[in-house]
């Protein structure tokens, strides 16, 4: 039987812990939007810094979420043909990540300077960002058969 | 810089795909004659090849009785690729894509227990008499 702790599991692993690592970017994110959501309806300043500081930790952590992705294409799946289900888990995910960047960078620029940054558009864009990393994961589950009907 | 930077990661990302488009090279679905499973007590007695077809996360048959010498066939019917792996390390299918195939001749008779490494749920086994 595999030894869990054997380091040869953790830097030999074909999928190149990409089904680890993406993990961190959606809790952040996610939790990140729940702050915002949570700062924008009291008005209260600490939570949108929670938020923000969660948010900006989610876009910096999708660099090697993607690089993982990309080894984990062509080491697990040996760089098949991308189309189908792997297609769209790509396209989805890359968008999730420009999503998550451009989130980012707002609340970036809303620590630095005091005041709501694009505070209109702000929670509408990071649910969008929600529900596609919601699919992207979905579709990821059936690549790695954490979703397989059996 | 920070050109150069965004150059290069796409440059990386063609390259990685052209990879990924050179390397089907295993018998498509549509190019192969279809050869159909059969139960296990009549396939002792006929062709020396069969199928296994690889759908919705499962091998069907799961297991599989052949005679020495018979070639078995499998087809990836998923839209997700797989793959067969003997657990003994008797044989190793490439990342089998949509309609991909792999062959095995079964020269030894015995028990092969067989998966698919990217979803290890996935197991089957063939024996040989």
């Amino acid at each position: 039987m595999t030894n869990p702790f054997d380091p040869k599991t953790v830097f030999l692993a074909k999928h190149a812990q990409h089904v680890v690592l993406i993990h961190f970017p959606i809790a952040l994110f996610m939790t990140g939007v729940a702050f915002d959501a949570a700062a924008q309806w009291s008005k209260r300043q600490e939570l949108a810094a929670v938020a923000g500081y969660n948010l900006i930790s989610a876009a910096i952590l999708t660099f090697p979420v993607i690089a993982s992705g990309l080894l984990a294409w062509q080491w697990a799946l040996e760089g098949q043909r991308l189309k189908g289900i792997l297609l769209m888990h790509l396209v989805f995910a890359l968008v999730s990540s420009l999503i998550m960047w451009i989130v980012g960078w707002v609340h970036f620029r809303s620590l630095r300077k005091t005041g709501d940054l694009a505070a209109g558009f702000r929670i509408p864009l990071e649910l969008i960002g929600v529900a596609l990393v919601g699919l992207t994961g979905h579709l990821g589950g059936f690549l790695s058969g954490v979703n397989s009907p059996v | 810089m920070r050109g150069g930077v965004f150059v290069g990661g796409a440059v990386l990302m063609l390259a990685m795909a052209g990879g990924g488009f050179v390397r089907g090279t295993v018998a498509r679905g549509e190019n192969a004659s279809p050869v159909l499973a059969q139960p296990a007590a009549a396939a002792t007695s006929q062709a020396k090849t069969m199928e296994v077809k690889i759908d919705n996360f499962k091998f069907g048959p799961e297991a599989l009785t052949v005679p020495v010498g018979t070639t078995v066939t499998w087809t990836n019917r998923d839209d997700i690729p797989h793959t067969v792996v003997s657990t003994e390390g008797v044989f190793k299918s490439k990342v089998l894509d949509t309609d991909e195939k792999f062959s095995f001749t079964f020269a030894k008779a015995g028990a092969y227990d067989y998966f698919c490494s990217i979803h290890p749920k996935m197991v089957g086994k063939v024996i040989v008499q």
